[in-house]
């Protein structure tokens, strides 16, 4: 039983570690940006989640304002100075996105103080799901249900829509979309600020499962490493796979190992790498 | 080439930099953090610069060489010369390890990788906290003696890591020089080609991560001896983070660019953390302006100025090579 509730804690983890992963994918995928600010748009996320929370607004409001505002502050960023720094090598990619990580970090340092806080789960979801002598959280419950619908339209969104096809078109050949007489500048800013917002939303969900606190962004990213790494960037379904696989096995290793948890995570992906260099689903 | 540029000059410029640090800083323990991190940095550069791999996790090599003196030295009695080339022993083989398995993957895969196993190894360090004191660090890490006395006082343990700098930055000068070195250039400007002449890209590319671990793990342990302590925060992300932070800031194509790059962190760090706890912020401005405006990093400057000064009167188009 106890394995069963790890394995459900392990899938809403793993849920929220693919979108994170799906973010920092579809802005490599079109961009050809390493996005090193992506844990840092995920603390901003679960941070504003916390703030609006505090100032009586409710959750429901909360989650999706967070989102919004993490969204467009990336935007803002894109079209201010991303754009500028695309032809560079990537060391410089990396060097700018670190140091606006840090700056955000320490901005939110700033706003809101170093020692973190928790956020209540939203009302009408405080209470446990009891089946027979199975009992659960119904704010994990919920988070695994919306995720999972999340991540169905997600899926539609970047294989049935026409957004998702320019997206695709772009990834392959920048140029062509622009011959094709799309304003490749808008779409980049929006893609941005799309792939971040996906970040901040993880963190506005996993603010109430984890609480907030300053340096949560940067375990973020390497987990979103780790998956990325592992499934493929630029494949949906590795993320989506790697992600569910990483969560479920650092919630099963809470309970066989509660120090290690969050190491065999880490030493699953070197594992992975020593005996698939591609990753798991082998492509790129 | 630009004069400054020549090994001589480079080697030069190093020993320059350890007569004039003490001329300038008040505190011996600044002045020693800034060689330690001076040597580490290079031979980040060394894999940046000189072979394009841009490595986010030197903070485990510098983290394995602090627990390495640290572990020695406070457990068993080890002569201090011993433990230093352990240290770097246990370095190389360690970078070999995470090289073998980085370098499978190449571009930003080969980074996402780098970063992953500094958390792998920061999570190693945290978990068995039996032998590396976990959070606490292992307290009580003595400083070397020379002739029977303890170099206790900041200065004259800024000599001997002086010494160390010196020697580890000729070495590493020697490296970039050597039939070696320059084939590492020839893999970072196209490793298709360098293959397709017959080289083993893959065994070079590994071969310089085993002296940039090495070397990183050298200066670690003499960081844990600067300090007194083996933390945990010396095999932390954020090492990782600030030893390539330094690299790019102080310029990758040269090794004296390093030494900029760490003295330039380390100063700044100084007199600002305390002013201000939230320096940081400022720092990630410097690096988005790094970026934008100075990407030869400091010794893009030192080129440049150079050039203002001794060659006023050529013209900006006369290729540098004439002289």
């Amino acid at each position: 039983m106890i394995y069963l509730f790890q394995v459900l804690n392990g899938i809403g983890l793993g849920m929220l570690y693919f979108l994170l992963a799906v973010g920092l994918s579809v802005i490599f995928g079109l961009l050809q940006f390493v996005n090193f600010a992506h844990g840092a748009f995920y603390l901003l996320g679960a941070y504003l989640t916390y703030d609006l929370t505090m100032r009586g607004f409710s959750f429901w409001a909360a989650m999706p304002l967070a989102t919004l505002i993490v969204a467009g502050i990336a935007a803002l960023i894109e079209a201010l100075l991303l754009h500028r720094i695309y032809k560079l090598p990537h060391t410089f990619h990396i060097l700018v996105t670190v140091g606006l990580a840090l700056v955000v970090q320490e901005l939110v340092i700033i706003a809101w103080g170093p020692l973190g806080g928790s956020v209540p789960a939203p009302e009408g979801l405080q209470g446990v799901v009891i089946l027979g002598d199975f009992i659960y959280p119904q704010y994990r419950l919920f988070t695994i249900g919306f995720t999972a619908v999340l991540a169905g339209l997600l899926w539609w969104l970047l294989e049935g829509t026409r957004l998702g096809a320019i997206v695709r078109g772009g990834s392959e050949l920048p140029s062509n979309m622009a011959l094709l007489g799309y304003n490749t500048l808008r779409i980049n800013t929006a893609v941005f600020g799309f792939g971040a917002g996906l970040a901040g939303l993880a963190g506005a969900l996993a603010a109430p499962i984890r609480g907030v606190e300053p340096f949560m962004g940067i375990e973020a990213l390497s987990v979103a490493f780790v998956v990325v790494v592992i499934g493929g960037m630029g494949s949906y379904t590795g993320a989506l796979v790697a992600g569910l696989l990483v969560g479920v096995v650092q919630s099963v290793m809470t309970t066989l190992w509660p120090e290690g948890a969050r190491l065999m995570i880490y030493v699953g992906m070197a594992l992975v790498i020593a005996l698939m260099p591609r990753g798991l689903l082998g492509r790129a | 080439m630009n004069p400054l540029d020549k090994p001589y000059a480079q080697l030069a410029l190093a020993v320059l930099a350890v007569l004039v640090l003490p001329l300038f800083l008040k505190s011996g323990i600044l002045a020693t953090e800034i060689l330690i991190f001076a040597m580490v940095v290079a031979a980040c550069n060394l894999l940046l610069g000189y072979t394009g791999l841009l490595s986010f996790g030197q903070g485990i090599f510098f983290g394995i060489g602090t627990y390495a003196a640290g572990i020695c030295l406070t457990r068993w009695q080890i002569p201090v010369p011993v433990v230093l080339a352990s240290a770097a022993v246990l370095g190389a083989a360690t970078a070999t390890l995470v090289g073998w398995l980085s370098i499978r993957r190449q571009g930003v895969y080969f980074v996402m990788l780098t970063l992953a196993f500094s958390q792998l190894f920061y999570f190693v360090a945290y978990t068995f906290s039996g032998v590396t004191g976990g959070d606490n660090g292992l307290l009580g890490v003595p400083r070397p003696s020379v002739g029977g006395t303890a170099l206790n006082a900041p200065w004259s343990y800024y000599t001997y890591v002086a010494v160390c700098f010196v020697a580890v930055f000729a070495i590493l000068v020697m490296v970039t020089q050597s039939t070696f070195g320059r084939t590492l250039l020839a893999i970072r400007e196209n490793e298709g080609r360098a293959a397709a002449i017959g080289f083993p890209t893959k065994l070079f590319k590994l071969e310089a991560f085993a002296i940039s671990g090495a070397v990183t793990a050298f200066g670690g342990a003499l960081h844990a001896m600067l300090i007194g302590v083996a933390p945990l925060s010396n095999i932390e992300y954020h090492t990782s983070e600030l030893i390539l932070i330094m690299t790019i800031i102080g310029g990758s194509s040269s090794l004296f660019g390093s030494v900029l790059g760490a003295g330039f962190y380390l100063l700044l760090a100084d007199a600002l953390s305390t002013v201000w706890p939230r320096w940081l912020l400022l720092l990630g401005l410097v690096l988005v302006t790094v970026a934008l405006f100075l990407q030869r990093g400091l010794w893009g400057l030192v080129e440049r100025g150079y050039d203002l000064v001794f060659r006023r009167e050529r013209a900006p188009e006369t290729p540098a090579e004439e002289h």
